[in-house]
């Protein structure tokens, strides 16, 4: 879908990409990382041609690009930037409408896109198509930047640090986001990070760059287990085995666990959760409230009065959660065990700190 | 067209109403001014005011047409990677234009292109040139290089890029040019009496000539009036058409 063949750019006498060959399979995530100044911008922006290659050949789709007029080729190819770039005069569905009107799709073709895409990032259409970009947070802005990009559902999105400028657990819920978004689509992506375990959870395949070079082009199970020589090695750092954790999901580790009911009885408690001491509170539709410490709770209290409540995004994670957030949490909250929500917040199940710790001594062995 | 837009075009027709009616009534004048001035014989030049006004008028319109014209593309274009070269020099010549003082370009002018209207339409396009051209430049170069990339990563072309990124987002500093340099306009177009293209600046100079400040005043107010509803209206098309971080919150 996207090759890239002994590729090298200049400036004066500076050598920002040097000799990278790069294939992309279609439907696949590459991620770009390495060092600061390595070259990932600079790779990135010669695929849609912002950046004239010095020498090499890139191909997309069979096609060389250097035979593809450069607004041709941009419009068939989805651009994300960590800055975002929205056009601040314009709303968020004009924003969005900005390629469907150069390829000059109809009116109302455009507006039923925009509203696709706007419920695609989880945002709703109603109350956000109107919004001028300084009414969004940085997180929203991200979301109607990758819109912006799939608008005119290109097969392939570049994509640099795009979530590199919001807040941790903003970042989190993105690349769920991400995730969940590219099984739908399967579209064939590029992305430049910074972060490591970002890499990890979302990477079909790593490219670790240095110096312009690439040094090492593998699964992240591969990076992770078998590093190409010392660099990636030290670029992967000594928590290797941690590291893995960021690419298994905890889908597989969730187990049942007993809930209650915040109005229910004593009797109804003690037959849900037997010798257990805590459990977990749901609403009568099933989402999650809090959680629930039996020696607190006497004849004379109920479980609402004993119950100790939180915010559902602190207190627990979604099931397309990594097992490497799942640990940080555990640890960081003190607790052996974290409930998991679906995205709606019902509650699913529980993963259980000797369930990670067994996982990862496995990946040992 | 929100609610405040619209109150200040009301408010400015009101003004200009005002100033009309006031420059059509000559009567009024020479009862105002001969109260004031009782020593004076005559309080009012021979030529009538509303002819003065019009040829004022006349001056300022065309000459900052041309100077709209000319300097906005040529603020665009020394910032188009094909100008770029000469973005040194069009800064150079458009300070100098200013630094120039008016009366000089006159005295250049005169023996080139004669006397009258034409010598001081050129006089006035050259003075009026540098505000709107470096307003140009300041504006297109604001904006921020993210917002260009991601337009151009997006498949636009420069011409897109140019007429529906750059220039609506430096509109308002481009119009701020504007503002001043008609406002520069309206100042200077008094000079053009000297070399005889009429205007506000006849009753001025013949009442500094003669010691008459009764002149000077039939001169000096309705040229003031005049800058004054120049700069509302080029303030109230700022407000209703550029965009601005300020205004797209409401
Ligand atoms: N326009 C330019 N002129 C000269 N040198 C440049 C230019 N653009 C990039 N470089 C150099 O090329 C190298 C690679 O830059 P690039 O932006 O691709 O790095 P990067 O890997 O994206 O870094 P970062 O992680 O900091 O974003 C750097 O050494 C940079 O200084
Ligand atoms: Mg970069």
């Amino acid at each position: 879908m996207i090759r890239l063949q002994r590729v090298t750019k200049r400036y004066g006498d500076t050598i920002a990409v040097n000799e990278l060959s790069l294939e992309v399979n279609q439907g696949e995530v590459c991620i770009l990382i390495g060092p600061s100044g390595c070259g990932k911008t600079t790779t990135l922006r010669m695929i849609n041609r912002l950046i004239e290659v010095t020498s090499g050949h890139i191909f997309v789709n069979g096609q060389e690009t250097s035979q593809i007029k450069p607004e041709k080729l941009r419009q068939s190819i989805g651009y994300a930037i960590q800055s975002v770039g929205l056009f601040p005069h314009l709303t968020v569905a004009a924003n969005i409408a900005v390629v469907p009107e150069l390829l000059h799709w109809e009116k109302d073709r455009i507006t039923r896109r925009i509203e696709e895409l706007l419920a695609l990032v989880n945002l709703n259409p109603r109350e956000y198509a109107g919004k001028y970009p300084s009414q969004l947070s940085g997180g929203e802005a991200q979301r109607i930047g990758v819109a912006r990009a799939l608008a005119a559902n290109p097969p392939i999105l570049l994509m640099d640090e795009p979530f590199g400028a919001v807040d941790p657990l903003t970042r989190q819920k993105l690349q769920s986001q991400f995730i969940s978004i590219q099984q739908k689509l399967k579209k064939t992506i590029i992305l430049v990070t910074h972060d490591l375990n970002e890499a990890i959870r979302l990477a079909d395949r790593i490219a670790i760059m240095e110096s312009g070079k690439l040094v090492q082009y593998d699964t992240p199970q591969v990076i992770l287990s078998r590093p190409a020589n010392k660099f990636v090695h030290d670029f992967v750092g000594t928590d290797r085995a941690l590291k893995r954790l960021s690419s298994i999901s905890i889908e597989g580790f969730v187990k049942p666990a007993p809930s209650v009911m915040i109005d229910a009885s004593n009797r109804e408690i003690a037959s849900v959760i037997g010798y257990r001491r805590y459990a977990w509170v749901v609403d009568k539709n099933g989402k999650l409230l809090g959680w629930l410490d039996r020696t607190n709770l006497n004849e004379a209290t109920s479980v609402r009065e004993t119950m100790v409540q939180g915010d559902i995004e602190e207190i627990a994670i979604p099931n397309n959660a990594t097992l490497h957030e799942a640990l940080a949490r555990m640890l960081g909250q003190g607790f052996k065990s974290i409930p998991v929500v679906d995205e709606k917040g019902k509650f699913i199940g529980e993963v259980t700190l000797s369930d990670v710790e067994a996982a990862t001594a496995e990946m040992e062995s | 067209m929100n609610n405040r837009s619209i109150k200040r075009w009301v408010f400015l027709s009101i003004l200009l109403g005002v100033f009309l009616w006031l420059i059509s009534n000559t009567q009024l004048w020479e009862i105002i001014l001969s109260t004031l001035f009782p020593q004076e014989t005559r309080v009012l030049h021979p030529r009538s005011l509303p002819v003065l006004v019009w040829e004022h008028v006349r001056l300022v319109v065309i000459s900052s047409s041309i100077t709209i014209t000319v300097g906005v593309p040529l603020g665009i274009w020394v910032t188009r990677p094909s100008g770029r070269d000469f973005l040194p020099i069009v800064n150079d010549i458009t300070s100098f234009g200013q630094t120039f003082p008016p009366v000089a370009v006159l005295a250049l002018t005169v023996p080139m292109l004669g006397f009258g209207f034409l010598p001081t339409t050129v006089a006035l396009f050259l003075y009026g040139l540098l505000p709107i051209v470096r307003n140009t430049i300041a504006g297109l170069r604001a904006v921020p290089p993210d917002i260009l990339d991601a337009a151009y990563g997006l498949g636009m072309s420069r011409l897109h890029v140019l007429f529906r990124i750059e220039i609506p987002l430096a509109a308002r500093v481009i119009l701020a040019g504007v503002r001043t340099s008609v406002i520069i306009n309206i100042g200077t177009a008094m000079i053009g009496a000297v070399i005889g293209a009429g205007g506000l600046g006849s009753p001025i100079i013949a009442g500094l000539v003669q010691d008459n400040i009764a002149y000077i005043i039939e001169g000096a107010v309705p040229a003031a009036m005049m800058a004054i509803i120049a700069d509302q209206f080029w303030a109230n098309i700022e407000e209703t058409f550029a965009y601005s971080t300020i205004s797209s919150n409401t």
